[in-house]
């Protein structure tokens, strides 16, 4: 009796945006008097950092720093339309849409300022809040004096709109092949785990995580880093503790309060070492992929693994519960648990099988 | 880059954390009403009696609606998606999970609504419940569902196929191929988004006959139209007040307290809240769906993947909600990081009498990651290769195809597995720590790979 060590893997993937696209988000950009921005979106922010993230791309676009930027979701008489914060979708579609709301602003801020300064909006560029003349940074003009100039001078208003859609793909339902991309883009992950199993009760402990995601572009990789680290106790959770249905099929015993329902704490959890790659998305904005689903998919499947280099049982139910552990290695003390081999068949599994208890349906593999 | 790429602090970050931030919760409205739920104690059954008359005669109540009180009752939430409309917002002549709802009352106080609640006159008979989806299929299963036990409508309302279907390739024709098969059965179970803030709505109809809706959604203009849906309104009746949400993860795509909020606040003329209790956050809302999932990989002994059957059956729960959406794209992504020429797949939405599943966080794809990824352990364990090697070995590259026949332009499956082993002090051997996600060739465009490859040069958009 003793604790084993063992480490696995998984290699993940993930799409940005609804299956199937058609999923749009809109967005309004206008300046005060002052130049100071506001940003009519319907983003909704869950905490994940919508409302930041928006109000970085419009910064970023219209060269002026983060805090003249106000965000606003607030209200559907004001914010325009976005399909909604699922789908890792966020700061795809809302974010394109500030974008090109921020780019229709900007040209406008050009445009005002190219009259006060008598110099083509071509030469013009934006950074700190000043628009200066490319090659000759002594010419500017502030933003406050520009959006100042286009409400008492010019009788204008400095705006802009951003609508970002991906059409809609349609399926063939025969093939599944579709007639066009079904998503924004697609994202890439990498999961190590290493875990400690008591093979006297079955316990599995997680002593650490390394995960390696291509997030495309980090907007805000402080966020990106919330949402991975989170993502992934959320999917060590899922693999060995939480259950909406402890003797799944059965609906009885069902957990309905925190204290009957068990899953991560932030007590006891293992270090978790993030790696962000990026390598640009050729649509997202500033080459922003979708990242906040993807980080709960792969620590199960890596903790599964890591399970089976420690003590050779493999559990693919989830959650994989102290229980669980010891059936199967009570299994494999009795010389079961190997695949049973059927010509070059490795058939694992099979008491789970549709085949072991319905007539209706079978699942066959022909050789 | 300024603005972009900095670790800027979140704009609402400081309210959240001192409690200064307003969650729908937070509104207290003058005069405002607090609902309560009946719902259905059985997992199925039909409802034979429902009297509401008893409960508008306890002290404090002042309406009760059921379903003769929606101008909409059912309602298509992805009927643009080509999923009809199946489920009631509130029962009709049957239940068919615990916990569904029937009747909502609305009072003076959360205590007087329960006393309401309790005081409805309701009766059952009840029938037979389905909760194993394997047996789904046998002739006598109990039926879940008024369209059967699984989802019909996969070529749109009313048209086949019965399933989602993905065919590439031959699949028999790899079996035969093969080294080796290596089949398992992987059954990821249900789990909650468990979000801190709890499914909660306040509606307060404004003198100028609008309605303001104080939500906590994921989707604002989503969830609007259900309402103005059910309620057969155009968009500017309605005001929502939203997009700051105490955690979401997918359980608050649901859109079911706000139309029902919205129709007491029209029968009474008054604010109206309705916040759930922990415990119907639980066991009342949507779960992650649990999932069966079989399948069988034909490969070589020295770690190429040559084709993949799969079976999925998704437990939908009582009604269809995201699920057909949620198989669907299940479906795209079951060859996961990897390029896989022959793929034969039938994926099932299959109904059973326990609480409809729906989104969260990973939607259709965790349960592919958890299933397909345990697969590539066991085939190197079972053929004796490097759990990093394999799936460098067949990993996709530039020029390689999904499932449904996208061209991946940019995949970064080599990377990332790369950087995983250098990050975890894993040496690989020299091909396969300098490899690189560039279109295929030589050893690693074998010939079972060629009539897979996609067009690069193909527009698309």
């Amino acid at each position: 009796m003793a604790k084993q060590r063992g480490r696995g893997m998984a290699a993940i993937e993930y799409p940005t945006g609804m299956n199937q696209g058609g999923d749009p988000s809109q967005c309004w950009v206008k300046l005060k008097p002052d130049g100071r921005v506001d940003v009519l979106s319907g983003t909704v922010d869950l905490g994940q950092g919508a409302k930041t993230i928006q109000t970085q791309i419009v910064a970023e676009v219209l060269g002026v720093p983060t805090d003249w930027v106000t965000f606003d979701n607030s209200n559907t008489d004001t914010s325009p339309l976005c399909t909604g914060s699922f789908a890792s979708r966020a700061t795809f579609m809302g974010g394109n849409a500030a974008r090109i709301a921020a780019e229709r602003a900007r040209e406008r801020v050009l445009d005002i300022a190219s009259r006060l300064l008598e110099v083509d909006a071509a030469d013009l560029d934006i950074d700190e809040g000043e628009v200066f003349v490319k090659g000759a940074t002594e010419k500017r003009v502030g933003v406050p004096d520009v959006a100042a100039a286009a409400t008492w001078q010019f009788g204008e208003l400095i705006t802009g709109t951003g609508a970002y859609l991906k059409p809609y793909a349609n399926v063939d339902p025969e093939t599944g092949r579709t007639d066009r991309n079904p998503h924004a883009g697609i994202s890439y992950g990498a999961c190590v785990a290493d875990v400690e199993v008591d093979d006297e009760t079955g316990a599995v402990a997680v002593t650490k995580l390394i995960q390696v995601y291509d997030v495309g572009r980090a907007i805000n990789p402080m966020f990106v880093e919330g949402q991975l680290q989170g993502g992934g106790i959320m999917g060590l959770s899922f693999g060995l503790l939480e259950s909406s249905y402890p003797y799944y099929p059965s609906v009885e015993h069902r957990g309905s309060e925190f204290g009957s329902y068990l899953s991560a704490s932030i007590e006891g959890l293992p270090e978790v070492e993030t790696v962000l790659l990026e390598n640009p998305d050729v649509d997202g904005p500033f080459g922003a992929k979708g990242v906040g689903e993807m980080a709960s998919n792969g620590i199960g499947p890596a903790i599964v693994a890591a399970i089976h280099d420690a003590i050779g049982i493999w559990v693919t139910e989830s959650p994989i519960t102290p229980e669980r552990v010891l059936r199967a290695l009570d299994e494999k003390a009795g010389g079961g648990g190997e695949p049973r081999r059927d010509g070059k068949r490795y058939v694992f599994d099979e008491s789970l099988s549709v085949n072991a208890l319905a007539t209706g349906i079978s699942f066959e593999v022909n050789v | 880059m300024r603005a972009v790429g900095a670790r800027v602090e979140k704009v609402d970050g400081i309210g959240h954390v001192t409690g200064q931030t307003t969650f729908v919760d937070d509104w207290r409205i003058p005069g405002m009403l607090w609902a309560k739920v009946l719902r259905s104690p059985h997992d199925h059954a039909a409802i034979t009696k429902l009297d509401v008359a008893p409960a508008l005669a306890v002290p404090g109540v002042r309406a009760v609606i059921t379903h003769e009180d929606v101008p909409k009752n059912v309602l298509g939430h992805l009927e643009g998606l080509g999923v009809p409309a199946d489920e009631p917002l509130l029962a009709e002549s049957d239940v068919r999970w615990k916990g569904q709802p029937i009747a909502v009352v609305a009072a003076d106080s959360e205590e007087a609504a329960l006393a309401g609640v309790a005081a409805i006159g309701v009766s059952f008979e009840e029938r037979p419940a389905l909760l194993d989806v394997r047996l789904a299929f046998e002739a006598d299963a109990p039926k879940a569902h008024h369209w059967g036990n699984w989802f019909p409508h996969f070529g749109g309302p009313d048209t086949p196929p019965d399933h989602r279907k993905i065919r590439k390739g031959d699949i028999d024709a790899a079996f035969e191929q093969a080294d080796a098969i290596v089949q398992g059965v992987y059954r990821p179970n249900a789990i909650e988004q468990m979000p801190v803030e709890p499914q909660v709505c306040a509606c307060v109809p404004e003198s100028n006959g609008r309605l303001t809706i104080h939500s906590c959604t994921q989707g604002v203009y989503f969830t609007m139209g259900i309402v103005a849906g059910h309620l057969g309104v155009p968009l500017n009746r309605l005001k929502f007040i939203a997009g700051t949400v105490g955690g979401g993860f997918g359980g608050k795509v649901e859109s079911w307290t706000e139309p029902v909020v919205a129709l007491l606040a029209l029968k009474t003329g008054k604010p109206v809240k309705l916040r759930f209790t922990r415990e119907e956050e639980f066991l009342c809302t949507s779960t992650r769906a649990p999932w069966h999932i079989e399948i069988a990989d034909a490969v070589t002994s020295d770690g190429w993947i040559l084709g993949r059957k799969m079976l999925t059956l998704h437990d939908a729960g009582a009604y269809a909600r995201f699920s057909p959406y949620g198989v669907t794209k299940h479906s795209f992504h079951i060859a996961g990081s990897y390029a896989i020429p022959n793929i034969h797949f039938d994926g099932y939405v299959v109904f059973t009498n326990r609480t409809p599943t729906s989104a969260m966080r990973g939607f259709g794809v965790t349960s592919v990651s958890w299933t397909i990824e345990t697969q590539m352990s066991r085939i190197a364990s079972v053929l004796g290769l490097d759990p990093y090697e394999v799936r460098l070995r067949n990993a996709s590259r530039i020029g390689d195809t999904t499932p449904n026949w996208v061209t991946l332009h940019d995949p970064s499956s080599v990377p990332v597995i790369q950087a995983a082993a250098e990050a975890a002090g894993v040496e690989l051997t020299a091909d396969y720590r300098t490899m690189t996600r560039d279109p295929r060739s030589g050893d690693l465009l074998p010939e079972w790979l060629e009539g897979q490859l996609g067009d690069l040069d193909a527009k698309e958009s």
